[in-house]
C-alpha cells in the first residue's frame, strides 16, 4: 500500500472501521513509513483532544425554567 | 407521579406517561437531556445565553409534538433532530457574525471550563494545552457547516454514526465519508500547531 491510499485512509483506521485486510495492510504501512506513522500518530491525538473538550453545564434552574414554559394544555401530534 | 421511579423507566415509558396526562413527568425528559442538548446546540452557535435559550426551545417543541413521536425509534434521535432542525434554522436566519463566547462564572450555575487541570503537569502544559484546543476549537469552527455539524455530533457529543444520519437525514455512507474528511481538513488546517 502506498503512503497517498494510507493518508487517505487513516480517518477511518483511527475508528477502526477497516476490514481485517486493510487493517493488515495499513499496520504493514505504518511499521515501515515515520511519516505515515506520525501523520497517524497526530491524528490520534486530534481526535483524542477533540474528545476531551469539557462539557457545556446548564445552570441548575433551568429544568424549572422549561417545566415553568410548558403550555397548559396536553402534547398534541400527527400519529 | 405517585410511585414515579424516573431511574428504572425508559425514554418511551416516560413519554407515555406525558402523554397520559402527567406533564410533570416532562421534567424527568429535561433531566435527561438538558446537558448533551446544551452541549450540542453551544458548539453550534459559540453563544452560551443563546444556546439555552435554543435548548429551551427544543424542549418545548418536543414537547408540543410529543405524540408524534414513534416509539419504534430512539428517543434521543428524535430529540437531537429536533435539535438540528431548530439550531439550523435559528443559525440561516441570524446570518451574522458569530459572538465570541461568553460565559461568566456566576451566570447560574453554567460550568463550562476548560479541562487544564486534567490534562496538564505545569502552567507551561496548561497554555499549550489552552493554546491548542484554541486552534482545534477554530479550525473545527472553520469547517463547512455540513461537516462542522458532524464533528460537533460525534466528537463532543459521542452520538454513533447511524443516529448521526438519522438526525441529518443523510445517507450513512455520506455521514462516514464526511466525517472522514472532516479529519483530514482539521489535520491540514493545524499542520503547524501539531
Amino acid at each position: 500500500m502506498h503512503c497517498r491510499k494510507v493518508l487517505e485512509l487513516l480517518p477511518k483506521f483511527i475508528e477502526n472501521d477497516f476490514s481485517e485486510q486493510e487493517r493488515a495492510a495499513v499496520e504493514a504501512h505504518l511499521k515501515e513509513c515515520e511519516a505515515c506513522r506520525l501523520e497517524f500518530e497526530a491524528m490520534g491525538r486530534l481526535v483524542e483532544t477533540l474528545e476531551s473538550f469539557p462539557p457545556v453545564g446548564v445552570p441548575k434552574s433551568f429544568k424549572e425554567a422549561v417545566m415553568r414554559a410548558l403550555p397548559a394544555k396536553k402534547p398534541r401530534g400527527e400519529k | 407521579m405517585a410511585g414515579f421511579q424516573q431511574k428504572v423507566l425508559t425514554d418511551t415509558e416516560v413519554v407515555r406517561i406525558v402523554l397520559d396526562g402527567d406533564q410533570e413527568a416532562f421534567a424527568v425528559i429535561v433531566e435527561r437531556y438538558q446537558k448533551g442538548l446544551a452541549n450540542y446546540i453551544f458548539h453550534m452557535v459559540r453563544h452560551y445565553e443563546e444556546s439555552l435559550e435554543l435548548t429551551q426551545e427544543v424542549f418545548l417543541k418536543a414537547y408540543a409534538n410529543l405524540a408524534s413521536f414513534d416509539s419504534a425509534y430512539k428517543f434521543s434521535t428524535w430529540l437531537y433532530k429536533i435539535a438540528s432542525n431548530h439550531t439550523i434554522d435559528h443559525m440561516r436566519k441570524q446570518r451574522a457574525p458569530e459572538s465570541p463566547i461568553e460565559i461568566s462564572a456566576d451566570d447560574g450555575g453554567g460550568t463550562y471550563e476548560l479541562p487544564l487541570e486534567s490534562h496538564a503537569q505545569s502552567p507551561h502544559d496548561s497554555l499549550a494545552m489552552k493554546d491548542m484546543m484554541g486552534r482545534i476549537r477554530e479550525a473545527v469552527d472553520g469547517l463547512p457547516s455540513s461537516y462542522r455539524e458532524l464533528v460537533i455530533l460525534r466528537h463532543f457529543n459521542f452520538r454513533s454514526y447511524e443516529e448521526m444520519a438519522k438526525i441529518t437525514g443523510l445517507p450513512l455512507g455520506t455521514v462516514k465519508n464526511r466525517i472522514f474528511r472532516a479529519r483530514q481538513m482539521l489535520m491540514e488546517r493545524l499542520k503547524d500547531v501539531r
